[in-house]
């Protein structure tokens, strides 16, 4: 058993550095957890004592946004460690994880993976790594969403046409940015089409005059004394004008 | 006799640029070398004075006191192009023959004029002594928004009158109204101007679907600007920025006013 989860330690990014004597060090600590379908592996808050090693199979990472639906801010596949932000800084689980199909993962309990870090420097350089890569996928992100919320402000939507939300589980980070913020950005134009819809509307209302209203407020006015006798007045003065 | 033109604009409700089209439109007649006065209806508010850059506590006498008989027309007039400063816009219309006559009709006021007796026939003849004394080709009203007795007596004695809407339903629906008092009154020359419609908007189809709407000439479809907003009230919009498609508009409308026989 221990050695099956050796091998398979051994295909994650955040371990495949490490030599078999350190691995066999984790692996025997590591325990198997499968997954069905929308089981959920952690929830945002809650407190985080392990670490998660995907070994097959593919999760989503959710928050959720103030209406309560589900933003999905990234996808992980086999070979990719989850929830090690909590196990290092001891703040609760960040977001959400819920697998997208079947998985199976690792798991490495706090106080374990506290030993390996203690005793080999080599361990928690391939964390550090790991880390940077999330770094970098974040800033990707970052940038493609301020790209995009510049050509929005310069009232260009056409880009969002070519993007497709999460088609495919793709290796580039850029890849990857482009379908999560696709969801997004598409909602944008749908806001943004609702109001084009709307000034179409305000253009066909024009049309729209209540006549009987109309009828209704023209009799308030002309009915006065003051106005009868405007009309009269004001009629001798037009032919006044229309003769002088 | 009766050179001059009376020329009311108005609008339904508030809001819809009425005080700053009144100021551009009367600016730009004078500068196509008319002679021109505007009567500032209310100068408790900032409105037309303030665009011409008079200060309203230099108004000792107004309309009002000419048309109660206590002071000469003579007194009332402010001739704008002596008091331009240094404003871009407003600078260009040093040596106009353009007046600012202030009167202040508060609902109140008008009320007072009516019960001592100064009907549409002595409003009629202070705004033609006006015209007379000065020498006027046109003479602008700038009337309170609605329909109610000061509007209809500015209305009534109107030779043009210019409504502003905004493309919206409830200023269509004032501005039927209005259109059918100002039938009702006989005015002979009836027009509307378009303002704030929404860049989006194709000016020509709104021109046509409002025409229709009315059976009454549309002058200008002028659009929504900020940069007309943020220079609101500090100068003339359509003489600091005569390239500006609101200027532009603006003109429009202007030439339709001279266009009248």
């Amino acid at each position: 058993m221990s050695d099956d989860i050796l091998s398979q330690l051994k295909k994650t990014s955040m371990f495949s550095g490490l030599s078999d004597d350190a691995l066999s060090v984790l692996a025997e600590k590591a325990a198997t957890r499968k997954l069905a379908k929308d089981d959920v592996l952690m929830r945002k808050g809650e407190a985080g004592d392990s670490l998660f090693l995907i070994h097959k199979g593919w999760v989503k990472i959710v928050t959720v946004d103030s209406k309560g639906d589900e933003l999905i801010i990234n996808r992980c596949g086999p070979g990719e460690a989850i929830g090690e932000m909590a196990l290092l800084d001891r703040g609760p689980r960040s977001a959400t994880v819920i697998a997208l199909e079947p998985a199976e993962v690792l798991e490495l309990k706090q106080d374990v993976f506290q030993q390996v870090l203690d005793q080999r420097p080599d361990v928690s350089l391939s964390i550090i790594r790991s880390y940077s890569n999330r770094l970098r996928f974040s800033t990707t992100y970052i940038e493609r969403a301020i790209d995009w919320t510049q050509r929005i402000a310069e009232g260009d939507y056409s880009f969002i046409d070519h993007t497709q939300p999460g088609l495919k589980n793709t290796a580039s980070d850029d890849d990857k940015a482009t379908q999560l913020l696709s969801a997004f950005f598409k909602m944008v134009k749908s806001v943004k089409e609702r109001e084009d819809g709307l000034k179409l509307q305000l253009e066909k209302l024009t049309f729209e005059i209540d006549q009987v209203r109309r009828k209704q407020e023209f009799e308030e006015i002309t009915s006065t004394e003051f106005y009868s006798k405007l009309k009269e007045q004001a009629k001798a003065l037009r032919q006044k004008r229309a003769q002088g | 006799m009766n050179k001059g033109k009376i020329v009311s604009i108005h609008s339904f409700r508030g809001g819809t640029g009425k005080s700053n089209t009144t100021a551009n439109l009367a600016a730009q007649v004078a500068m196509a070398g008319k002679r021109v006065g505007v009567v500032d209806t209310d100068i408790q508010s900032p409105g037309i004075h303030v665009l011409f850059g008079l200060d309203e506590t230099k108004m000792g006498k107004t309309m009002n006191d000419f048309l109660h008989g206590k002071a000469t027309i003579r007194e009332i007039g402010f001739l704008i192009g002596d008091h331009t400063g240094n404003v871009a816009g407003r600078s260009k219309l040093a040596g106009k023959n353009l007046w600012l006559f202030p009167s202040s009709i508060s609902g109140r006021e008008i009320s007072q004029i009516l019960k001592e007796g100064i009907d549409f026939n002595r409003l009629n003849e202070g705004l033609q002594t006006t015209i007379t004394e000065f020498d006027l080709d046109y003479l602008f009203i700038d009337t309170h928004p609605g329909l109610n007795e000061e509007t209809l007596l500015s209305i009534a004695t109107s030779d043009i009158l210019v409504i502003i809407l905004r493309p919206d339903n409830q200023d269509l629906q004032g501005t039927s109204v209005t259109i059918d008092i100002a039938r009702s009154l006989d005015v002979p020359n009836l027009m509307l101007m378009v303002n704030k419609a929404l860049p989006k908007y194709d000016a020509v189809e709104l021109k046509k679907e409002i025409e229709a709407q009315f059976n009454a000439p549309v002058a200008g479809v002028l659009p929504l600007s900020f940069d007309m907003a943020e220079n609101a009230s500090s100068d003339l919009f359509s003489l600091r920025f005569p390239d500006h498609e609101w200027s532009k508009g603006l003109r429009a409308v202007a030439e339709a006013i001279l266009a009248v026989k």
